[in-house]
Parts: C-alpha cells; structure tokens; sequence
C-alpha cells in the first residue's frame, strides 16, 4: 500500500465504496463533506484537498502497526495473540446498580466513572442505545450518563464522528469507549495529531472491547423492526460456542435466533480486521467465557495500570484470577481472527505482499500464516 | 418610467419596443389586456397594468398564457377590442384555443402579441413562432423597431376586425427590449360597451358564430380571409425596398434582422450595388409585391431569425414564377450562409454580404485585433448564480444534502424560472431534467410510477409559486390520482421573480395593484389529497430533516411548500439588511483539510469571494444582502452575523 | 442639437447583472431624445441579470433610429461598472480611438470564487484596458458610492463622470431635470453622486 496521504476521493475508491468502512466515525464530521448517517458514510460534497485527515486516521488505510506500537507502548509491535499486555486478570463491579444494567461484570461502567469521578477526565464518549435500539455516540458527564450507555448492543456505532464535533479549544479530558477499529483509529491520531479538529492529547483513557464482529446498525436494525416490538426488548447476548444463538431478551422474556441468521447483517469488513482484543487500548475489556456476569481484564498501558491500582483502591471492582483454560481459549481465538483476516487479505488483493492497511512485516505475516 | 398614457400627440419619447406596442393598443382604443410573465414579453403588461386604472381599460396577469388569451378572446367577443402579449412558450400553451379561435372569428379586433427569444438569452427553448402563424393561417406582422412595433399594433386592430380574425405581431428580444425614438399617436376618446350577440338559431346555426361548424367549412372560410390579408398586405405601409433599382444583390428580411443589414450595408458602404427589400408584413407574403422584388436581382440573400420563414414562402413563389423568368439564387438558411439558429449580430450579415460580393472588410485595426484576441483569453467567465439572499439556495443545498444522505440516487425534476439554475453550479447541480413550465411535476408523474419496473430511486420535482398556478396543479392532482410517488417542492417567494416580480394568485395582489384574495396554496393541496408541508428553507437542518423523512416514506404524493421571500422583493420593501456578515480572518481556516473553502468553493452566495493572498474568505459588502445564511455552512464558524 | 462626433454614435455601458446599466441607459437615453437625437438602446435582460455580464448598447444619431447591436470594433465610448466586463467590451467592440471611463471594484465571478477561473489584478487590468483605448478615465466609484451611502451610486457617479468627459453631447443642465424626474424621493443624494462623478473626470 502507498506511504503517502491521499485524499477522500482515495478513501472512497480503497475503502467506502469497496467493503472495507467499519463505520468507526474517525472520518466524519471534521469537515463539511463526510457525514456518517444510518450505518454509511455519506460524501455530501467533493472535496479536492489531496492530502486529507480522513484518509490518513482511517483504520483501513495503511497502519504501519510498529510505528503505532511505539507511540502506544514505547515498543515494536508484540507478536502475542493478545497484543502487549502488562496484566490479565478478571474483574466485576462492586455496585449492584452497575451488574444491573450490565451486560457482565460492569467493570468498562465502573472504570469510566471512577475515571471521571477521580478527576482523569472531565467527559466520556461511549455508545448509547436508544429505546429504537439505535446505537449513537453520547457524550457523557457523569455517572448515570455512563450507566446509560451500559450494555453491549453488537452494531457498528460512528463514535468517533462525536470526538471530531468537540470544540478544537476545549480543555475537557476524554475518555472513550471503543471498538478495535476506533482504538487504532485513535492511535493514528496520536502519533500525528489532527489540525483543526479535537486537540487528540485530551483523549486521556481509552478503554478497547474485543470484538469478533459488529453488525450494520441499517440492516439490522431493520431485521429487529420487522420481527420484534423494539421498545420491549431490553438486551441482546452472544453466549458463548458450542450455542450458536443470538439472545433477545424482552419484558416477555428471551427469543433465541440461530447465530446464522445474523450473520448477513455482519459489517463485510469485519473480514479483513486482525484485531480481537483491541491491542492498542489502555485496558481492554471482554467476556469470561462459562463464567457470567464477570470481565476479562487486559491491562496494557502505564495509564491502565494507574487506573487500575485506584479502583481497586476505591474497591470499586471484585478482583479474580482468569483460569488458563479461558486464557488459553482467548489466545486462540484472537490469533484465528488473525489467520483468518490475512487469509482474507490475501485473497482479495492476490499478493501476500499487499495487505491492505495492515502495516506488518513479512516475517511476522509468514508465521502467523504457518 | 415611460408615460404612455400621455395624451400629447405629436411628441417623442424614448421607449422600449414592449412599451411601444402597449402604447400602440392603447391608440388603437382597447379595453382589456391579458398577460402572462415571460421574456421578452414582460414589459408589455407591466406597462399597461400600471396605467389601467387610470386609463379605464382592464388589464390583468393571467394565470397561464391559454386563459389569458381565452380571456382577451371573450372580450372581443362582446365588441371590446383586446391584446393578449407572451413569450414564444406562452403560445405554445395558448395553441389550442388559438387554432379553435381561427375557426370561429372574433368580435371587435384582438391581437395577439408573440415576443421570440432568439438565441434563448432567457428560455428554454429556440423557436420561431411566425411558423405558427402559417401552420393556423393567421395573419402575422413583424416590426422592425420601436416606432413601427407602435404603429403596427394600431393598424393590427383594423385589419383584425376588417378580417374579421385574429392577428399576431411577432416581436423578438431585441425589438422588444430596445429603446427607440417614438412619436405618440392620438388616443381615441370613447365609452366602450360590451355586449356579447346572444344569439342562437336552430335552422342558421352559424349565426352563433364563436361555437358553430362546419368546421371543414370554416377552415376553407379561413383561407379565404388569408387571401384577403395578402390583398392588404400589398399596400400595407410597412414593406418598403430601398436601393438601387437593378441591384447586384437583394437582401430581402424582416424584424430586428432589418436594421443588422441596413447598417451592414451602409458600413461597407454598399448602398449603391445593394438593395434591402424589407418585410413587415410576412405571413401570407404579399406575393405580387415580392415577385416585383424578385426581379431587381438574380442574388436573393435572406436574413431573418430563426428559422428561413420568408425563405422559405419566398422559394415556394419563386418556384411557380414563368418559365422564361431569369434564374434566381438564393443565399440564406438553406445555402448554410446565415445560421438558422441562435441570434443574428451586424457582424454576421456583414461577413456573409463581404462573402457574397467577393470584397474584404476589416473591422478594426489588425494590430488591436490580434491583442484584443490574446487578451481575451484571461477574463474569467460569469456563469449564472442565484442572487445572494436568494431562498432557492438554501433549498438547493437542503436537497443536495437530503438526496446525499438517503443514498439511493434520488434526484431532481427542475422547471422553469429563478430555480431552473439548479442544473448549476449555483444550485448545486441537483437538477437531472427541464423543460416547460409545470414539467417538473409532470414528469415525475412518469418516473413516480414505475415500481412494478424496479425502479426505486426518491423523485423530487420542484416548482415555483407562479409556475404552480401556472401548470403544476393538473399534475399535482393526476400524481394523487393515478398514485405516482414523488415529492413535490414548491419554492414559495411570493414572487414570479425572473420576469420582474409580477404579482400571482398567491400573492394578494393584482396587475393593477389592486389587493386580490391570496390562494392558500397548503389548503389547495391539503384538499386534493396530497401530504403537505410548509418550511423555511433557511433552516436548513429542519428543511433537510423534512425531505429524509418524506423520501424515507413510501408511497404516495408529498408536497412540501418552501416558504421565504424572494430576496430582491424584500430588500425592496424594507430597504435594510437583517445583518451585518464578516468573516473572521483569525478562525477561517481557508484551504486546509477540515473546510477547504466550503464557502466560496461549494455554497458559493455571489457576496462571499476568496482573497487569494491571504486565503481567507471574506465577504464582498457590495455584494452580500446580508441574510446570514452562510453562517450556517462554515464549519468553523468563522462567518459571523449581527443583528442589524 | 449640437453636431455629433460620428454619425452614428456608439456608447456602451457594461456591468454585472443588479448594477444598474440599463437604468443608466435610461437616463442619459432620455436626456439626449430631449436634446433632439434618434437614440436606440439595447439592453439584455432576464436570466443574464442573474449574476451574468450585461451591457447596453445605446446609438446616437442626428437623422434615424440605429439597430440597437453595435458591431465588433466600433464602440466611441465604454462606460462601466465592473473592470473586467470593462476589457472585455474593449475585447469585443474596442479600437485603437475607443474611450473608456471605467469603475474599478472588481465583481467576483463564482467561475473565480469556487476556483476555477482567476481574476486577475486589478493594476493588471486597467494596464490592459489602457492598452486597448485611446484615453482611459478610471473612477472609484464604488468607493465612493459607500461614502454617499450605498453602493448602488456607483452607476450615478459613472453618469456624472460621463457627462463631465464631454464624450457626449450632454451637459449638467441637460441630465438634471432626467434625475429629478427619475429619483423623486432622492435627487438630493442621486445629484451628489452625479456632481462628484463629473469632478472626477476633472470637471
């Protein structure tokens, strides 16, 4: 893939208009011609600048991923199924309120509000799912605002449109919840900061979720409309393999749906991504296989760690060992993901050489290829 | 402006062709006029309406060109004379009854006054209407300058009762649009009376003589009255020939064109070799007078615009002429020496007669020649833009966003007036198709109907305020009828503004500033069945968020009444800006990624410019009306209003 | 009637579309039919005022009515309201014995405004429309009609700079009772404008 920047006619050419967009939001909003509206990016006017920012923080243009790995972490970028990890461990919050609204152990609820509540940031972006089940970026002040946005609700959600809207003088300190797409979005910023957007240094937590897949909020949501009374439904879970299901739960009680009927509303890009735990995040945040209602907790960064050491501190969480099995079980499934993003890579562009946006050397794709 | 109701015989005053003729029918003692807004017929109406009250006569902008000519036609029918004056696509719309009309006669004199558009400076369309006149056998004149348009349009009204039909002066853009020297004429002082012969008799049907047949019978009465006209036209005062009596060239030619070849002539100083037989009156050609012509020359230029019109009537004659007459050239449309289309310059005429005569001219000096070429190379264009202020702009750019957004390849069906600059750069390109007035929603009519095909493209089709009156309310109600789908916008600024902000049914007021009841355009298309709503396009979100919202429901017919004033009717009345705009130099970021001069680049309201050296926009203060929509559009917000 | 110049005499009054050239054409038109002349004035009008170039093409002559379209290269006199439409009517109906009296605020076209086309700089372009008249008067009209209050002035002070070249076969006198006929309301103002035009063309 080609070093240099382009522009938005390119992003359209390599990324919109091809499949590869995971609508993480990095591109719209910044300026006046790229908008995010009903799960598309929408071009509303042509632009001509040839160098633009929508191009250059885009995750599915070219990432040299050593590079944003000695922006994150100080080091070249780790061969470890699960990226570089200081620390991993399992977590639920203490606050009954919290588990409540939930989807498991309420530990990226509980983080972020301790966060704001102990002066690391002044806001926190996160998605929030409206009565419609649309999922749309909120900005949150405090912590019932973060209570809101608790729940996991599968579909692709441009959060990161909501960070480029953020006045570019504003001194309020950041925290985001996001996808692994939008994580390494950020990253990009951070290792060259944006002009006249949001200053990125406000961005003080970023606290990543793994993810396997996300749905098209557009079609999906229609798919929710025409079989269920969305108003009562209250969550949706993916519980763990061997179940293959898809659960909506409702004031009526759970429908399970056979996981391969979802699967046409899955984002195609979803493909083409390597990354399962999002790598580059301060903490990263997941299920525990067989074990409801608690966290996988993988601490990354200095930041994480600090934040960590004050919510235990504030006992804000319960704290427990993740079995080796489940861990064992994690590695395996982050590095599938990888295999299986290369091998689509591949396929698509027919040389092991061009891998699209992934910014990684030979030695590394070949053993990840074995 | 010009005072044609001056009662003052004799003196001259500087008018417009336009004006001329409404002059000329108030000489010829009318009493009612009829109108529609077109160019380059406009100012005739608008100069009558102004003094109707005061003259006694009544004079009214009708709804669309086929009532008003239908309205002059009834009070001729009961011995008021009347004019009915439009633009060549007025008489389109009127055909129909004009054909029918030609087979019932009138009452007292009517004339019908056509004013082409050669070069389609303001249509949307070429067209020569005298072909018309030929295809109706009606009786048709042309002036050739203010005075004549004058003079010509008093004659009409004899000659239209004498013949007992309609009579059309055709006028073009440069006739109509030029002012000329005019001596007034007398206005005749007398009472009208109308009285419409309320007659009906079983066994002589044709007593009832505007509805009776035999038709076939009246088409051959028709011819007979055209033979008639041509025994006038033999003497009519307004064909002279002028030039040697054996000339080396003959140009024969009518209209506008007439003064392009006396002045073509004169500059090459031909007058001597060259004569000019000019025609006023052209259809039917006095033929008699024309074969007299003929013979002064074996080379026949014609010059007229649009189409080879005489030419062609001209060849027609020539070809029956006797056997041993001499053979004649002919030079014109046909031979490809004078282009049949577009506008005729001086120049052309002149190029063609050096070309015939085998003689060079030069303009101008070569030298200042060449430069003048070279340094035409650098002045920028002017491409058409809506004026600033102007509310069709926000609505362009609600709909180029909505259509962006909703992503199925919707578009627009454009129609005519201010708006039909949507196919530009002006109105953001949104608009995919244009063609006569109320075409918009017709069209859509078409393209709203085609699901069972496939077809799942949102239409949107736009009018204006006089243009809905005008000829969308019959789509309107065949689109609920015959349940097609699509969005009609109707750009409601109060105003039939490209013509010069006539008056229309919506806007209370009458042609002779008079108030008139104001029709509820909501309430018209609430009653027919349609889904309405009213917006201000300055708000942009709202207006945009309306469109979604409609495109996004499916099925049936939407209306959506885009409500703002026209900028120029308000900036009129008010004679002050609502805001002071500036662009703040320290927080425009200009080119850079994250604007990239949306302002002037895409939005482009003619009071923002862009100052190349600072790159900074910046606002023009003898532009900008000051509407304050630009604030709306940078993102920065940089633009900055204060209230006035 | 004083004698014309050249018979006939052509003056050409060029703008952008909202200036005000055929009201400009109207006027110093009607002064000379009062002085007796055969005047022809040819304006455009319609969609071409839409932001578009307009002129008026006005023919003086002691004997008849011109046709009103002046052919290439032969205008006596260019009177306008915007420097480019200025060069190029000097393009189109220049010659080497052409006068021009010309404003100098430039009008944006969106063709330069959106970044397709480039105007060029102002110095640059009345270097070339001096190249191309015989003798160039160059009014800050629009300057000064903001001092007098509005920039529609511009076109007053033009016709005042007209008059006071003694181009034409005008004077004060002659234009006056046109203004106060034509500007009730507003003689006052309109008769500064015109006087401060005609000081300017060093009268």
């Amino acid at each position: 893939m080609d070093m240099k920047a382009k522009g938005c006619r390119e992003l359209l050419e390599e990324v919109i208009d091809v499949g590869l967009c995971a609508y993480c939001g990095a591109c719209a909003s910044g300026c006046p011609y790229l908008v995010s509206y009903k799960g598309r990016i929408v071009l509303l006017d042509n632009c001509d600048v040839s160098e633009g920012q929508c191009y250059q923080y885009c995750p599915r243009t070219h990432t040299d991923l050593n590079t944003i790995s000695q922006q994150v972490f100080g080091a070249d970028y780790s061969e470890d199924e699960l990226g570089t990890v200081k620390e991993v461990l399992i977590a639920r919050s203490m606050d009954s309120h919290i588990r409540e609204r939930a989807q498991y152990g309420g530990v990226v609820t509980t983080l972020m509000s301790l966060a704001l509540e102990e002066g690391y940031i002044d806001s926190a972006i996160l998605a929030k799912m409206s009565n419609d089940k649309i999922p749309s970026a909120f900005l949150a002040r405090n912590k019932e605002g973060i209570l809101q946005c608790a729940g996991s609700n599968y579909m692709a959600c441009s959060t990161l449109d909501t960070l480029n809207l953020i006045a570019k003088d504003s001194k309020d300190r950041l925290g985001i919840v996001a996808m692994p797409c939008q994580v390494l979005s950020i990253s990009k910023m951070k290792e060259d900061p944006p002009q006249n957007r949001v200053n990125i240094e406000n961005v003080k937590l970023v606290i990543g979720l793994f993810c396997t897949w996300a749905l098209c909020h557009d079609t999906f949501q229609r798919f929710l409309r025409e079989n269920f009374a969305l108003t009562q439904v209250i969550k949706f879970d993916i519980p763990p393999p061997p179940a293959n299901k898809f659960d909506v739960y409702s004031n009526s009680g759970k429908i399970s749906l056979p996981l391969d009927n979802i699967r046409e509303f899955i984002m195609p890009t979803c493909s083409y991504c390597f990354d399962m735990t999002a790598e580059f995040a301060d903490i990263s945040v997941g299920s525990v296989e067989g074990v409801e209602g608690w966290n996988t907790v993988l601490i990354r960064t200095d930041v994480g760690v600090e934040l960590m050491e004050r919510v235990k501190a504030k006992k804000k969480l319960e704290i427990g060992q993740l079995p080796s099995q489940n861990l064992a079980h994690l590695k395996e499934a982050a590095l599938l993901k990888k295999k299986r993003a290369l091998k689509e890579i591949i396929k698509k562009t027919g040389d092991k050489k061009k891998l699209l946006y992934l910014g990684m050397s030979e030695s590394v794709v070949d053993r990840l290829l074995v | 402006m010009a005072s044609i109701e001056l009662d003052a015989p004799g003196t001259t005053q500087l008018l417009l062709g336009n004006e001329a003729i409404a002059r000329g029918a108030l000489e010829a003692g009318i009493g009612f006029a009829a109108s529609y807004p077109g160019t380059p017929a406009s100012e005739i109406m608008d100069t009558l309406a102004s003094i109707a009250k005061g003259m006694g006569i009544h004079a009214e902008w009708s709804v669309n060109e086929k009532v008003a000519l239908e309205a002059a036609a009834g009070a001729s029918f009961a011995g008021i004379r009347a004019i009915a004056s439009m633009k060549q696509n007025g008489i389109n719309v009127a055909c129909d009854f004009l054909i029918n009309l030609t087979m019932t006669g009138i009452g007292k004199g009517l004339i019908l006054v056509v004013a082409d558009d050669p070069g389609a400076i303001s249509s949307s369309n070429e067209q020569d209407s005298r072909n018309i006149c030929k295809w109706m056998n009606i009786p048709l004149l042309e002036p050739s300058n203010a005075q004549e348009a004058k003079d010509m349009t008093k004659w009409a009204f004899e000659l239209s009762e004498e013949l007992d039909t309609i009579c059309i002066i055709r006028s073009v853009n440069r006739i109509g649009h030029t002012r000329g020297n005019v001596k007034l004429g007398e206005l005749p002082k007398r009472e009208q009376r109308a009285y419409f012969p309320n007659i009906w008799n079983m066994f002589d049907p044709t007593l009832s003589k505007f509805a009776a047949g035999p038709f076939p019978w009246l088409h051959n009465m028709l011819h007979q009255k055209l033979a008639k006209a041509q025994q006038r036209f033999e003497s009519a005062p307004f064909n002279w020939y002028v030039g040697p009596d054996k000339a080396e060239l003959l140009i024969i030619t009518s209209g506008a064109s007439t003064s392009c070849c006396t002045e073509a002539v004169k500059e090459l100083k031909l007058d001597h070799k060259i004569g000019i037989f000019k025609l006023g009156t052209t259809w039917p050609i006095p033929e008699n007078l024309v074969e007299k012509q003929l013979s002064r020359s074996q080379k026949v230029l014609f010059v007229e615009e649009v189409d080879p019109f005489i030419e062609r009537s001209v060849m027609e004659l020539a070809a029956n002429l006797p056997p041993d007459s001499p053979r004649l050239v002919f030079y014109g449309k046909r031979s490809g020496h004078i282009p049949s289309y577009g506008e005729l310059h001086p120049d052309v005429v002149i190029n063609m007669i050096v070309d015939l005569m085998g003689i060079t001219y030069q303009a101008r000096d070569i030298t200042y020649e060449k430069k003048a070429k070279e340094l035409s190379m650098i002045i920028p264009g002017r491409a058409l833009n809506l004026c600033p202020g102007c509310p069709h702009r926000a609505t362009f750019w609600a709909v180029k966003n909505a259509l962006q957004l909703d992503g199925r390849d919707g578009f627009v069906c454009g129609d005519i007036g201010c708006y039909a600059l949507g196919f530009a750069a002006g109105g953001y390109y949104q608009s995919r198709t244009m063609h006569a007035m109320g075409s918009g929603a017709g069209v859509a009519n078409g393209l709203g109907n085609l699901i069972q095909f496939g077809f799942e493209q949102p239409v949107i089709a736009l009018c204006g305020d006089s243009t809905f009156f005008h000829a969308t309310i019959p789509a309107l109600i065949n689109g609920v009828y015959n349940k097609s789908n699509f969005i009609l916008l109707i750009l409601d600024n109060n105003a039939t503004a490209m013509t010069g902000f006539q008056p229309h049914p919506g806007t209370g007021m009458t042609g002779a500033g008079e108030q008139a009841i104001s029709i509820n355009m909501e309430a018209l298309c609430h009653s027919l069945g349609a889904h309405v709503e009213v917006c201000d396009p300055f708000e942009l979100e709202n207006t945009t968020a309306i469109l979604l919202k409609l495109m996004a429901e499916v099925g049936g017919v939407k209306v959506v009444i885009m409500r703002r004033e026209c900028e120029m009717v308000r900036a009129k009345r008010e004679k002050r800006f609502p805001y002071v705009v500036h662009v703040d130099p320290d927080i425009c970021i200009g080119e850079a990624c994250g604007c990239n001069r949306v302002c002037t680049r895409v939005f482009q309201c003619p009071g923002l410019i862009w100052d190349r050296e600072a790159g900074k926009s910046k606002i023009d203060e003898a532009v900008c009306t000051g509407c304050g929509l630009c604030v709306e559009i940078c993102p920065e917000g940089a633009i900055i209003k204060k209230a006035t | 009637m004083k004698k014309l110049s050249k018979e006939p005499f052509n003056l050409i009054i060029s703008g952008v579309g909202g200036q005000g050239n055929v009201l400009m054409s109207l006027l110093i038109g009607r002064a000379l039919v009062n002085q007796g002349y055969f005047i022809s004035v040819g304006d455009t009008y319609g969609a071409s005022q839409r932001g578009g170039s307009v002129a008026s093409h006005v023919r003086i002559s002691e004997h008849t009515c011109y046709g009103s379209l002046i052919s290439i290269g032969h205008a006596d006199v260019i009177l306008s309201l915007e420097p480019a439409e200025t060069l190029r009517m000097l393009c189109q109906f220049g010659n080497p014995d052409v006068v021009t009296i010309t404003n100098t605020r430039p009008i944006y076209p969106s063709d330069v405004t959106s970044g397709h086309a480039i105007y060029p700089k102002i110095d640059e372009l009345l270097k070339l429309i001096e190249k191309l008249s015989a003798t160039v008067i160059v009014i800050e009209a629009t300057d000064e009609a903001f001092k007098l209050g509005n920039p529609i002035f511009a076109n007053v002070i033009l016709i005042g700079a007209l008059i006071g070249s003694g181009a034409l076969p005008l004077d004060k006198r002659s234009v006056e009772p046109i203004l106060k006929e034509n500007f009730p309301k507003e003689f006052d103002a309109n008769m500064a404008a015109f006087n401060k035009g005609m000081e300017f063309a060093g009268h």
